[in-house]
């Protein structure tokens, strides 16, 4: 818990009095990987209260007749740009890089909740997301944090929950990138019992222009526990990874991992959970020429836990297309949505989200059908037990261009 | 194209024999049709599908029909069609559509694994290069290729890139992997004319302090284009052959436009540049057909529908630069709908993932169409990846739909195909199976792929 934030805590207190709402008769998919039952779920507060059939309410509370809708925990995106690059292509509405700092880059502070991707992704049922630096040609890109996408001013997340980075194919050789790599990972071990003055001037620390921030992100990457996400594809790579894992004791995360299969049982024995982007079966590099639409499947089978990516350009939610397809190959249907919940939750240690279980946090989604089909939609969307507005930009331009009234488009509003 | 390839190298004999003073006799039927299509479908064999679902691609939806294809063609489908010596296929419970059409591909041009070397897309060293040819960038043995079939793609328009103002000429293949590029080339398809508006050229070439650096100068870049192609066309319907200009590479593709032989499509985001694009085309007598990307398109939509242009579209992509800033995920199903129905709505992929996944693109416009108050069908949606791309190619007399007659270029689905769980059982181009999930032996591996991994094991599919 070093990571959590102190407004979380405050935040919850306040919404702690808002009334009850029961969702009645909704085919809950509870995230845990249990199948799905016909269920009334009652909220109350920012909670789950009560779970079960024919609960019993009192007068105030507002009921919500599901008639059978599917309902899953809202969807965590484990990697997103959300709040931090508004336009890609424009450097200057972007906030994921950094010049000077390094493992030690922290986005937090950049955080925009009123960037438009937001209620884009939560009007799609994405209801929190990590957020993360961009990547650079240093094998540590920063440090992401976790936010709850509600928009408000409030910030509410967790800050620096992760380092991501990258190991394979870059401009130099990949055994240079695999040195500054074990050599950072040194740094970070002597950390625990060094001055960070001392340590910023070793001949490495020097060379590769670290800074304070970095040497802190470093110590708790090594010595706390604090997750890393690397980027790694080539089956050599992963074993790499995995090694990398053991001597050093990492709470190692691999993204990407499209060569896994071909490592699948050194994989499934070092524990390390993934994060795919399952539909990217394209040999973009020679270091992903295994790859291929069954690789949710394998992992799946193997019992690796499996988060999911997506690069299609804000659209975080995406994620349902994605796991839909890897279902659609032979991954669980409920290893999918388990994917897109609790197994992110648990991987991060988000705290009482990802899951619908009495006494969690109420981030739900009801869906207006399956929510693995890229067709369906939310009917409602829940964080923090508040029903959001399901509203974005691209629903206000659809209102103005169908409305056919006779004047100039800018005075339809 | 075969009419402007005759000329082509019509041409090329009367500037050589002009020397002499004399015009040759010339033999139209005796002139070469350079990089034609050496095409010929694989073997097939006459095959009737019992008890299908079929979308026709033009908006019918026939269930438990069947359907005879022979010879490469579609011959008929109907209710209880005769099966007497022919391949029966029982595809009760599953779903027939047309082949997928993708209108907007770079596979070939940009192919996997994505290295410089294999980046053959953008000649991007001068804003006007009409006169290049994707065709002559393409590699055979993109793995790309077989990706894409096994998402039921048929056929495939391939693009020049967007850095250009005129990026050169496009043009559309079967998706059967050959050693050669005529081999794999839609058999009399008409080539197209890549165009791009807004951030691209100018950005290209603005930060090399060229011109056009602006929007502004990107208008003045096409403009003062066709001006120099009218002049051209004109020069060379001259009678008098020593009257005719030289041959140049660039004027011969846009003079193809202007007499109606190579098809517009456009790179467009913006409403008003795309608008701009169609005073242009009016200023210098020629037709757009197809708009591509055309984030915006839904702003402009009854104009669309009125000038009989298509729009390609994504699903929902956007944000990736300020010209996607304004998406709706209604915008295929707002040009769909527009001036009641008859507009023309594509849902192209511009990426090789997307090329395997039309269906569900085309589920999810479909549904935010209807979520923004439309009544569309998955028969009527299945003309966005079918009938209407293949319209846009100049080819919808030889594919993109079920009809009779026509190239049996179809798939047959494991389940409805506006299901994220479809998937294409079955592949056939001209009545061949080009893939079968269940027989290995039926399942294209380019030389790439073939044994890449290691020497006894090919790429997976």
């Amino acid at each position: 818990m070093k990571y959590f934030s102190l407004t979380l805590f405050a935040v919850f207190s306040l919404s702690a009095f808002s009334q009850s709402i029961l969702l009645k008769g909704g085919m809950v998919h509870s995230g845990t990987g249990a199948e799905a039952t016909l269920q009334d779920i009652l909220i109350s507060g920012n909670e789950i209260a009560k779970i079960g059939n024919n609960l019993t309410i009192n007068g105030k509370t507002q009921v919500i007749e599901l008639n059978g809708l599917p309902v899953t925990p809202g969807l965590i995106s484990p990697m997103s740009n959300l709040g931090i690059v508004e336009i890609n292509a424009l450097d200057v509405t972007r906030d994921d890089e950094s010049d000077i700092l390094k493992a030690g880059f922290s986005i937090f502070n950049a955080f925009n909740p009123h960037s438009t991707g937001i209620p884009w992704n939560r009007s799609n049922g994405v209801t929190s997301a990590i957020t993360s630096p961009g990547s650079s040609s240093f094998p540590m890109f920063g440090l992401a944090s976790y936010f709850i996408l509600d928009g408000s001013l409030e910030i509410k997340g967790l800050k620096d929950i992760a380092m991501f980075g990258r190991m394979g194919a870059s401009y130099g050789s990949r055994a240079e990138t695999l040195t500054i790599l074990e050599s950072l990972l040194e740094l970070g071990q002597k950390a625990s019992n060094t001055p960070v003055e001392e340590i910023l001037e070793m001949r490495l620390a020097d060379q590769l222009e670290l800074q304070a921030q970095d040497i802190l992100a470093l110590n708790n990457l090594v010595n706390n526990g604090l997750p890393f996400v690397l980027e790694t594809n080539r089956a050599v790579d992963i074993l790499q990874a995995i090694a990398l894992q053991k001597k050093y004791g990492l709470n190692l995360v691999l993204s990407s991992v499209e060569e896994a299969p071909m490592v699948i049982e050194q994989l499934q024995a070092s524990g390390i959970p993934v994060i795919i982007d399952p539909m990217d079966n394209i040999p973009n590099s020679f270091d992903e020429l295994g790859s291929s639409l069954l690789l949710g499947k394998v992992l799946d089978q193997a019992g690796i836990k499996v988060m999911f990516s997506t690069q299609r350009s804000h659209n975080y939610h995406l994620m349902r297309q994605g796991s839909g397809n890897a279902v659609a190959h032979g991954m669980s249907y409920q290893s999918a949505i388990r994917g897109m919940t609790l197994t992110v939750a648990e991987t991060f240690k988000l705290g009482n989200r990802g899951s619908i279980i009495e006494g969690k946090i109420a981030d739900i989604v009801v869906w207006d059908a399956d929510p693995l089909e890229p067709s369906s939609f939310p009917k409602f969307v829940f964080i923090e037990g508040k029903s959001q507005d399901l509203s974005s930009r691209s629903t206000r331009l659809t209102e103005r261009y169908t409305n056919k009234d006779d004047k100039p488009s800018s005075y339809k509003h | 194209m075969k009419n402007i390839l005759h000329l082509s190298a019509l041409l090329l004999l009367i500037t050589s024999c002009s020397d002499m003073g004399t015009l040759p006799n010339l033999d139209l039927e005796d002139q070469k049709d350079y990089f034609a299509s050496t095409y010929t479908p694989m073997e097939s064999e006459p095959t009737l599908f019992k008890s299908a679902n079929i979308y026709d691609g033009l908006g019918g939806e026939f269930i438990g029909y069947d359907l005879l294809v022979a010879d490469g063609k579609i011959i008929e489908f109907g209710q209880a069609l005769s099966n007497s010596g022919v391949k029966v296929i029982d595809a009760s419970g599953q779903w027939i559509t047309p082949g997928i059409f993708d209108i907007h591909s770079h596979m070939g041009v940009y192919s996997a694994p994505g290295v410089s070397t294999s980046s053959d897309g953008n000649e991007a060293t001068s804003p006007v290069t009409a006169e290049v040819w994707a065709e002559h960038s393409v590699w055979t043995q993109d793995p790309q290729f077989a990706l894409a079939l096994k998402g039921g793609v048929t056929s495939f328009h391939v693009l020049p890139g967007s850095a250009n103002l005129f990026g050169g000429r496009g043009a559309t293949f079967k998706n059967i992997s050959q050693n050669t590029i005529q081999a794999m080339k839609f058999p009399d398809a008409p080539h197209s004319l890549k165009m791009a508006c807004g951030e691209n050229p100018k950005r290209v070439y603005g930060n090399r302090r060229q011109s056009p650096s602006t929007r502004m100068g990107n208008m003045a870049g096409y403009r003062s284009a066709w001006i120099d192609a009218v002049e051209y066309r004109d020069g060379m319907n001259e009678r008098d052959a020593d009257q005719r200009p030289t041959r140049d590479l660039a004027m011969d593709t846009l003079k193809g436009v202007l007499d109606g032989e190579i098809l517009i499509q456009n790179h467009c985001y913006r409403a008003e540049e795309m608008a701009m694009m169609i005073e242009m085309s009016k200023e210098f007598n020629y037709q757009v057909t197809t708009f591509h990307h055309a984030v915006e398109a839904y702003k402009i939509a009854d104009l669309l529908a009125d000038e009989g242009i298509c729009a390609a579209m994504w699903a929902d992509w956007w944000g990736f630069k300020h010209e996607a800033y304004d998406m709706v995920p209604a915008n295929i199903a707002i040009i769909d709908q527009a001036r009641n129905g008859t507009g023309c709505a594509i849902v192209h992929s511009d990426d090789a993932v997307g090329i395997q996944h039309l269906n569900q693109e085309a589920a999810k416009a479909m549904a935010a169409g209807n979520r923004a108050g439309y009544s569309i069908s998955k028969a009527h949606a299945m003309k966005w990846i079918t009938s209407n791309p293949a319209k846009a190619a100049g080819v919808l007399e030889h594919t993109g739909s079920i009809e009779a007659g026509k190239d049996a270029d179809i798939v047959l689905w494991t389940h409805n195909p506006f299901s994220v769980y479809a998937r294409a059982q079955q592949v056939l181009i001209d009545g061949a199976v080009a893939y079968d999930m269940n027989d290995p032996k039926k399942q294209p591996i380019t030389d790439f792929d073939l044994g890449i991994i290691n020497p006894q094991i090919n790429r997976v599919q």
